[in-house]
C-alpha cells in the first residue's frame, strides 16, 4: 500500500497522471480490461497473487507495462512474461528512466 | 662307544674309516647327526646303533636326508628320530625329545599320538590338514596347526614296525586365512551396517550380487539378488542410470552424481515416488585390468534436497519482505519529508510512522503471516495513543479474522487517524473523546465491513489546506487497498472518518486478490 502512494508520487513528480490504482487480483483485472492508459506499473505480487494474468491482458490490448517487484527481474521466473522490472526500493529517476523505455 | 665314534668322527673320516663306522648310514652334516651318534641308544628299546635291524637304518638314513621334517615313531612307544627340519619345528622340545617315547616327549597330545601309534601299528595312514594342536614348545601353551601324513614303516618280515610322520606346520596360513575371513567378514558387516546404501553388481548387464539393508530400503521390499538392472528396477534404467552404469563399465572410471532426482516404483501400491540421491558407480577391476564389478554406494538425500529448496525459497522471500519494507520506509520518508513544515515535525512523523509500520509487522510475524484478529489490529495501532488511566477511546468491535494486507493497511490507517487527532482533533485536549466503532453489516445482499471514527469534544476542524501521506494513504490507498471506500466529514463538532469494504476483502482466507 506504501509502495503504491510512492509510486504515484512519483508519476505525479514526472507530469503524468494517475488513472487508477488496484492492490488486488480482481480489481486490477477489471482496471486492465477497461482503463484508458498510456502505461501500467504492476507490482509482481499482489496481496499474495502474482499480477501475470493483469500483464496478459495489458499485453493483448497493446498496452505497454512495467513491473515493480522486491525479487527483482528474477521475480519475473517461469511466467514467460518479459517486460522490464524496477528493483524495490528505487528512485524517480528509475522510474522515469523505466518508463521511457516501455513507451 | 660313542665316545669313541665321536672321537674317530670329530676329524675328516676317511671311507676306510667309514667302512668301519657304526654310524656312516647317518650321511654327513647336521646337527641332529652328532646328536644321533652321541645318544645312549642302549638306553632305550632300539638298543645300541650296532643292532638296529637294515629297515630302521635305512628309515633313519632316509628322513634324515630330506629337507621337510619328519619324524619317526619306532616300536610301540614310538621312539622318536627325526631330522633337522623337525628339530627346528620341535622349538625348545630338541633336543630332549630325541630317543624319548612320543606319548612322554609329547605329554600335552599324548591321546592323539596313542592314535596314531594304534593306526600306524596296525598298517594304517592317517593324514590331517591344518590340524589344529596345543604344544608347549617354547614353555607356553600355543595354538598351532599343521599337515601331518602318517604312515607305517616296516620290518624286514614286513611287519608296521614304526610310524613315520611328515609334518609340515600351517600355523602361519591358517592365521592368514581366518585374517582374511575375518577380513572380508567385517567387510561383509561394514556392507550391512554402512549408513549409505551399497549394493555390486556384477557383469556387463549389471546382475545384482549383493544389496545392504539401506539399499533395500531404497527400492523397497524388491527381491533383485541375480536379476540384471535393467529387470530387477525397470524404472532407473529408464531413466538414464543403465547408460551410466555402461559407461562405468566400459571406461573404468568411477561415476558420481550428487543430488540426483530419480522416480523410484517401490511398489506397486505406493507409485512413483521422487528421491534424491548423491551417489558413485565404482568400476572394480580382475587382476587382468578388466572390469567385472561395479560398486554402487551412495545416501538418500532427499530431506536434504527439499531443505535447501525450502531454505532458498525462504532466502528469496526474506529478501522480497526486505525489499519490500525499504520501499515502505522510502514511501514514509520521502512524502513525509515532502508535506512537512519543519525538519523537526518531519522527524516525528516519520519515526511514529516507522515504528507504526514495526508493531504491524510485529503483530503479523507472531503468526507467521497467516492473518491477525481485529481486535489485535485495533489495539497494536492505539495503544500508543490512549492513556489507560484516563481513557479517550471508545472501541467497539466484533471478533473478526483479518487477513494480513488488510491487517497492515488498517493498522496504518488507524495510526494516522490517531496521529491527526493528537495533533488538531480530539486527542489534543483531555476532554476529548474518540469512538470507534466496527460492524458487520448486510448491504444489498452482500456483507460489508464498516468502521466509523467519531471524534467528539475537541476544537472546531477544518478541512486540510495541503493533503500530506496521511491523507493519501486514508483517502486513496486505504480504499484501493480494500476495494472499498472512504468518507472524511470534517463537521464542526469534531472529524468523522467512515470506511466500508466488502467483508470479502478483508476477511481472512477470502480475500479477492
Amino acid at each position: 500500500m506504501l509502495v503504491a502512494l510512492l509510486i504515484e508520487d512519483f508519476i505525479l513528480q514526472l507530469g503524468c497522471e494517475i488513472v487508477g490504482m488496484a492492490m488486488r487480483l480482481e480489481p486490477a483485472l477489471d482496471l486492465a480490461r477497461t482503463i484508458d492508459i498510456d502505461v501500467a506499473i504492476l507490482d509482481i505480487n499482489l496481496a499474495g497473487k502474482p499480477s501475470f494474468p493483469v500483464a496478459e491482458i495489458l499485453q493483448a490490448r497493446g498496452i505497454p507495462f512495467v513491473f515493480a517487484s522486491g525479487y527483482g527481474a528474477a521475480g519475473l521466473d517461469g511466467s514467460g512474461i518479459s517486460a522490464p522490472v524496477l528493483q524495490k526500493p528505487f528512485d524517480v529517476g528509475d522510474v522515469r528512466r523505466l518508463l521511457t523505455a516501455a513507451l | 662307544m660313542a665316545e669313541n665314534n665321536r672321537a674317530e668322527g670329530a676329524g675328516a673320516i676317511s671311507a676306510a674309516d667309514a667302512s668301519q663306522d657304526a654310524f656312516a648310514f647317518l650321511g654327513k652334516g647336521g646337527e641332529i647327526r652328532q646328536l644321533i651318534r652321541n645318544f645312549d641308544w642302549s638306553a632305550t628299546p632300539l638298543g645300541r646303533v650296532e643292532t638296529w635291524p637294515g629297515s630302521l637304518r635305512t628309515a633313519t638314513a632316509l628322513l634324515l636326508q630330506s629337507p621337510v621334517p619328519i619324524v619317526m615313531l619306532w616300536g610301540e612307544h614310538g621312539i622318536m628320530i627325526y631330522n633337522d627340519a623337525y628339530s627346528g619345528f620341535a622349538g625348545k622340545r630338541h633336543p630332549q625329545l630325541l630317543g624319548s617315547r612320543v606319548r612322554e616327549g609329547w605329554a600335552e597330545i599324548a591321546d592323539f599320538n596313542d592314535n596314531v601309534m594304534k593306526v600306524g601299528l596296525s598298517g594304517g595312514t592317517l593324514a590331517y590338514r591344518d590340524q589344529e594342536l596345543t604344544l608347549h614348545r617354547r614353555g607356553v601353551p600355543e595354538q598351532v596347526w599343521m599337515n601331518l601324513d602318517y604312515s607305517p614303516v616296516l620290518d624286514e618280515t614286513g611287519t608296521p614296525a614304526g610310524v613315520v610322520a611328515i609334518v609340515v606346520e600351517t600355523t602361519r596360513e591358517v592365521l592368514a586365512r581366518q585374517r582374511i575371513a575375518r577380513e572380508h567378514e567385517r567387510l561383509l558387516q561394514l556392507f550391512a551396517q554402512a549408513p549409505t546404501f551399497m549394493a555390486m553388481l556384477r557383469g556387463e548387464n549389471h546382475v545384482f550380487e549383493l544389496v545392504n539393508p539401506n539399499y533395500q530400503a531404497l527400492i523397497g521390499n524388491r527381491d533383485v539378488i541375480g536379476k540384471p538392472v535393467s529387470e530387477a528396477l525397470p524404472e532407473l534404467a529408464d531413466q538414464g542410470f543403465g547408460d551410466l552404469l555402461d559407461e562405468a563399465y566400459r571406461s573404468g572410471e568411477p561415476v558420481s552424481r550428487w543430488s540426483e532426482r530419480l522416480i523410484l516404483v517401490r511398489s506397486l501400491a505406493t507409485g512413483p515416488e521422487e528421491r534424491f540421491v548423491d551417489f558413485v558407480y565404482q568400476p572394480i577391476t580382475a587382476d587382468s585390468g578388466e572390469v567385472t564389478h561395479i560398486f554402487v554406494q551412495g545416501s538418500d538425500v532427499t530431506e536434504r534436497v527439499i531443505a535447501e529448496h525450502r531454505q532458498r525459497l525462504l532466502v528469496n522471500e526474506l529478501n522480497h519482505r526486505v525489499k519490500n519494507t525499504l520501499a515502505s520506509v522510502q514511501a514514509i520518508t520521502s512524502q513525509t519529508l515532502r508535506g512537512a513544515m519543519s525538519l523537526k515535525e518531519a522527524s516525528d512523523s516519520i519515526n511514529g510512522r516507522i515504528l507504526a509500520l514495526s508493531r504491524a509487522h510485529n503483530m503479523l510475524t507472531a503468526q507467521n503471516w497467516t492473518g491477525a484478529d481485529l481486535n489485535e489490529v485495533l489495539e497494536t495501532a492505539l495503544s500508543t495513543h490512549d492513556d489507560p488511566d484516563r481513557p479517550q477511546l471508545d472501541v467497539t468491535s466484533p471478533p473478526l479474522r483479518l487477513e494480513p494486507h488488510a491487517a497492515l493497511s488498517l493498522a496504518l490507517a488507524l495510526h494516522e487517524l490517531a496521529i491527526n487527532a493528537a495533533k488538531f482533533g480530539a486527542l489534543s485536549r483531555t476532554e476529548g473523546r474518540v469512538e470507534i466503532i466496527c460492524e458487520t453489516v448486510v448491504v444489498d445482499d452482500r456483507d460489508v465491513f464498516r468502521m466509523t471514527w467519531r471524534e467528539i469534544g475537541g476544537p472546531p476542524v477544518h478541512a486540510p489546506q495541503r493533503r500530506g501521506f496521511g491523507s493519501h494513504l486514508l483517502e486513496r490507498a486505504l480504499p484501493a487497498e480494500l476495494s472499498g471506500q472512504v468518507r472524511i466529514h470534517h463537521r464542526p463538532d469534531g472529524l468523522v472518518f467512515e470506511l466500508a469494504a466488502p467483508l470479502s476483502a478483508i476477511r481472512e482466507g477470502v480475500g479477492l486478490g
